[in-house]
C-alpha cells in the first residue's frame, strides 16, 4: 500500500500538473499561503499610501484617490489576506496533518476554493485599472449606490466570488473534522488548532449568506432599480448595515478565532510544557464563535437606533471578552513554570501577539459602552482598536504561525537574525503606529478623512513613520522567507521538537502525509521528559 | 497637549462620560499592566537555561479558571451597569427644549432655527439652555458629531435621529468644530461646521438680525 501511494511522489512533475491540477490540501495552502502573501504586499502598499497623505494635514493625494486607497487597503487586507491565509492557508495545511488523515475530505472542492480565491483577487486587481471601489470597506448605501463608475460592482463581484470560496472551504473543513480524524481522535484530543478552525468554519457558514444578501440587494439598488435601501421609496438603509455587520462582525472572529488556534500551538511548544487548560481554551473558542453572532449592532449605536436598544448589545459584546480573557490568562499560565525559548515563533507569539493584542481587547470593551461609543464611534480610536485587533492580534499571528511551520513545510529554516530583525520591526512598528490613532480618537479626529485640521499633524506624522517601519518589517520577514525556502540549512522532521501529528512524518510531508494513520491516545499537549529532549537535540542535524 | 487628549466638557453629559470613560479606563488598565507584567516576568523568570530545560508538568488548575472566568465577568457586569445610566440620562429628553434641525448634504451641514433662520456650517448655542438637534439627511448618510459634547449621531435620510445638550455658560464666545464622522464621499473630509457658545440674549439677537437679512434677501 505504502509503496502504491509513493510511486507518484517519486516522478518528476510538470509545473501544471504540480500545482495547478493539484488537490494535495498542502499543496493548496501553500498556494494560498504565497497568494495571500503577495496580496498583503499589495494591501500595505495601499496603507502606505494612505499613511503618506496624512503626513500634511492638507493631503497629498486628491480625496477621490484617497478614498480608493483606504478602501482597497481593507478590502485587499480582510478578504484577500488575512481570512484566506489563516483558514485557507494555515487551515487547509495543517488540519488534514493534525487530525491524521491523508487529505480534506473533499480534495476537488478544495482546488476550487482556491481558484475561486484567486478568481476574486484578480477581480480586485481589475478594478484597479478600471476604477476603485471608493466607499470603504462597508460600503454603506445610499453612498455605495450613488457612487458611479465599475468600482464598487467589481467590489461586489470580488466579495460573492470570496464569499463563495469562504463557504465551500467552510463546509470542507466541518466535514474533514467532524469525520476523518485518525483513530483514537476524539474532539477531546484534537490539536487546539483544529478546534479553532472548527469553530472559524461554522462561523463562515453561518455568516457568510448574510453578507451575499447584504451586497446583491446593494447591486440590485446600482443597477436593476430596486429601492431596499432608498428610504424614498419606502426602503431603508439601515437594513444594509445590519446585513453587512451579521457577517462582519463574525468576521473579526473568523480573523482572530484561528490565531487563537495558533497561539495555543505555539506556546506550549517553546515553554516546555503542556498548554495550561486544555478544555478552556478549546470552550472558549465555541463560546466565542457563538456569541459573536449576537453583537453586531455595536456598530449601530449611532445609526439610527433608540440609544437604550444598544443596552443588549454592549451586554453580549462585554459578555464576549470573558472568554478571550480566559484565553489570555491560560495562555500566560502556559509559560508560568515553562522553559521558555525565545526563538522567533515565540517571540511573535508571546511579546508581540499578547503583548499587542490586549490593547486591541481593552479597546474593545471602551467602544462596547453605548455612551463611550456615543464619543468615539467613527472616530481614530476605532482605527487604532480594529488594528490592535488584526494587526496586532491576527497579522501577528500570522508572523509566529509563518516562522513556526516554515520548516515544516520547506524542510528548511530561515535566517534566525532576520527573523529576529523582522520581529523587532513589526513589534516597534505596531506600537508606534497604532498607539498615536487612541489619542488622535480621543481628540476627536474622524476617520477616514484624507485631509484634517493642522491640529492633528503630529502624532499622524508619528504613526506614518511608525507604518514605514512596518513597510520595512515585512520585506525583512518576506525576504527572508523566500529566500531560504530553497537555501536555508536542512532540518529533520520535528526541530521544534513540537507533539501534534505534522511534527511525526517528515519536512516536508510526503503527499499522502502519513506512511501509516496514527492512533491517537491522548491530547497532543504532554509534558516534556529531560531524557526525550536530550535526544532529540543529540538527533538534530 | 490638548490634541492628544479628551477636548473640553462643555456639558454636564460630557463630564459624565468622562468619568464613566475615566472609570473604565482605570480598570482596563490595571488588567493590561497586570497581564504585561505577567507576560514579561514569565518570559524572564522562566526563559530556557542550561539548568531549566524541561517546564512543570502542570495541565490547568480548575479553581484558577473559575476564578479567571468569573471576576471579569463581574468587572465587565459593573461596567455595564454603570454605563446603562448613562444612555438613559442622554435618552430621555428635556421639557421644551430649543429645537435646531440639523440637515446633512453633500457636503455641508445646514442648521435651522426655531424662527426659520436657515444657515449652512454656521450652529450657533445658547448657553444655559435646553437644546435638541432633530438629525437628519438630504442625500447619502453623515454623521453629526460634536466632540466637546461627547456626543454624535448619525444623519440618515428619510429617518430623524436626536440628542440634546445644555452648554455651561462658562464657555460662552468659545467657537468649536462640527465634523461629518461617517464616510459620506470626496468632501467628508472637508464637511465641517462651525460652532459657536453663545448666551442666552445675544443667541436671541442674533436670530432676529439674521431673520431681518435672511427675510430682506429672500424678498428682493
Ligand atoms: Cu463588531
Ligand atoms: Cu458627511
Amino acid at each position: 500500500m505504502a509503496a502504491v501511494l509513493e510511486a507518484p511522489y517519486a516522478e518528476r512533475r510538470s509545473f501544471v500538473r504540480e500545482w495547478v491540477l493539484t488537490v494535495d490540501h498542502k499543496k493548496i495552502g501553500i498556494m494560498y499561503g504565497v497568494t495571500a502573501l503577495f496580496f498583503f504586499l499589495l494591501g500595505g502598499l495601499f496603507a502606505l499610501l494612505v499613511r503618506t497623505d496624512l503626513l500634511v494635514p492638507a493631503g497629498v493625494f486628491p480625496a477621490q484617490d484617497y478614498n480608493e486607497f483606504f478602501t482597497m487597503h481593507a478590502t485587499v487586507m480582510i478578504f484577500a489576506v488575512i481570512i484566506p491565509l489563516l483558514t485557507g492557508g494555515f487551515g487547509n495545511y495543517l488540519v488534514p496533518l493534525q487530525i491524521g488523515a491523508r487529505d480534506m475530505a473533499f480534495p476537488r472542492m478544495n482546488a476550487l476554493s482556491y481558484w475561486l480565491y484567486l478568481a476574486s483577487g484578480i477581480v480586485f486587481l481589475l478594478s484597479m485599472v478600471s476604477g476603485m471601489p471608493d466607499a470603504g470597506w462597508t460600503s454603506y448605501p445610499p453612498y455605495s449606490v450613488t457612487s458611479t463608475g465599475p468600482g464598487i460592482d467589481l467590489w461586489i463581484t470580488g466579495l460573492h466570488i470570496a464569499g463563495l470560496s469562504s463557504i465551500l472551504g467552510a463546509i470542507n473543513f466541518i466535514v474533514t473534522i467532524q469525520r476523518m480524524r485518525a483513530p483514537g481522535m476524539t474532539l477531546n484530543r484534537m490539536p487546539l488548532f483544529v478546534w479553532s478552525m472548527l469553530v472559524t468554519a461554522y462561523m463562515q457558514l453561518f455568516g457568510t449568506p448574510a453578507l451575499a444578501g447584504a451586497i446583491t440587494t446593494l447591486l440590485a439598488d446600482r443597477h436593476f432599480g430596486t429601492v431596499f435601501f432608498n428610504s424614498a421609496a419606502g426602503g431603508d438603509p439601515m437594513l444594509y448595515q445590519h446585513l453587512f455587520w451579521f457577517y462582519s462582525h463574525p468576521a473579526v472572529y473568523i480573523m482572530i478565532v484561528p490565531a487563537f488556534g495558533i497561539i495555543s500551538e505555539v506556546l506550549p511548544v517553546f515553554s516546555r510544557k503542556p498548554i495550561f487548560g486544555y478544555h478552556a481554551i478549546a470552550y472558549s473558542s465555541v463560546a466565542i464563535g457563538f456569541l459573536g453572532f449576537f453583537v453586531w449592532a455595536h456598530h449601530m449605536f449611532v445609526a439610527g437606533m433608540q440609544m437604550s436598544e444598544g443596552i443588549p448589545f454592549m451586554i453580549s459584546s462585554m459578555i464576549i471578552a470573558v472568554p478571550t480573557s480566559v484565553k489570555i490568562f491560560n495562555w500566560l499560565a502556559t509559560m508560568w513554570r515553562g522553559a521558555v525559548e525565545y526563538t522567533v515563533p515565540m517571540m511573535f507569539a508571546s511579546l508581540g501577539f499578547i503583548g499587542s493584542f490586549i490593547i486591541g481587547g481593552f479597546s474593545g470593551v471602551i467602544v462596547a459602552a453605548v455612551p463611550l461609543d456615543m464619543q468615539l464611534h467613527d472616530t481614530y480610536f476605532v482605527v487604532a482598536h480594529i488594528h490592535y485587533v488584526l494587526f496586532g492580534g491576527s497579522v501577528m499571528t500570522i508572523m509566529a504561525g509563518l516562522h513556526f511551520w516554515y520548516p515544516k513545510v520547506t524542510g528548511r529554516m530561515y535566517s534566525k537574525k532576520l527573523g529576529y530583525l523582522g520581529f523587532w520591526l513589526y513589534f516597534i512598528g505596531t506600537q508606534v503606529t497604532f498607539f498615536p490613532m487612541h489619542l488622535l480618537g480621543l481628540a476627536g479626529m474622524p476617520r477616514r478623512i484624507a485631509s484634517y485640521d493642522p491640529a492633528f499633524q503630529f502624532w499622524n506624522d508619528v504613526c506614518t513613520v511608525g507604518a514605514y517601519i512596518l513597510g520595512l518589517g515585512t520585506l525583512v520577514i518576506i525576504y527572508n522567507l523566500l529566500y531560504h525556502a530553497k537555501r536555508g540549512p536542512k532540518v529533520g522532521p520535528n526541530p521544534w521538537v513540537a507533539r501534534t501529528l505534522e511534527w511525526q512524518t517528515s519536512s516536508p510531508p510526503p503527499e499522502h502525509n502519513f506512511d501509516e494513520i496514527p492512533v491517537v491516545t491522548a491530547n497532543p499537549y504532554q509534558p516534556y521528559t529531560a531524557e526525550e529532549l536530550a535526544q532529540a537535540a543529540q538527533s538534530a542535524p | 497637549m490638548g490634541n492628544s487628549w479628551l477636548p473640553v466638557q462643555l456639558t454636564q453629559m460630557a463630564h459624565n462620560v468622562d468619568g464613566l470613560f475615566y472609570f473604565v479606563l482605570a480598570v482596563v488598565t490595571f488588567f493590561f499592566v497586570l497581564v504585561e507584567v505577567l507576560l514579561i516576568t514569565f518570559l524572564v523568570r522562566y526563559r530556557r537555561t542550561k539548568r531549566n530545560q524541561v517546564g512543570a508538568n502542570v495541565h490547568g488548575n480548575n479553581k484558577l479558571e473559575f476564578v479567571w472566568t468569573l471576576v471579569p465577568a463581574l468587572i465587565l457586569v459593573i461596567m455595564g451597569v454603570a454605563s446603562v445610566h448613562d444612555v438613559y440620562a442622554a435618552q430621555t429628553q428635556p421639557a421644551k427644549p430649543v429645537v435646531i434641525q440639523v440637515i446633512g448634504h453633500e457636503w455641508y451641514w445646514e442648521f435651522k432655527y426655531p424662527n426659520g433662520v436657515d444657515t449652512h456650517n454656521d450652529l450657533r448655542i445658547p448657553a444655559g439652555e435646553d437644546v435638541r438637534f432633530d438629525i437628519t439627511s438630504q442625500d447619502v448618510i453623515h454623521g453629526f458629531y460634536l466632540a466637546p459634547m461627547r456626543m454624535q449621531q448619525d444623519a440618515l435620510p428619510g429617518r430623524e435621529t436626536q440628542f440634546w445638550v445644555d452648554v455651561e455658560p462658562k464657555y460662552v464666545g468659545q467657537t468649536f468644530l462640527v465634523p461629518c464622522d461617517q464616510f459620506c464621499g470626496p468632501g467628508h473630509p472637508t464637511m465641517v461646521g462651525h460652532m459657536t457658545i453663545m448666551s442666552e440674549s445675544d443667541f436671541n439677537q442674533w436670530l432676529a438680525t439674521e431673520k431681518q437679512q435672511q427675510s430682506k434677501s429672500s424678498g428682493s
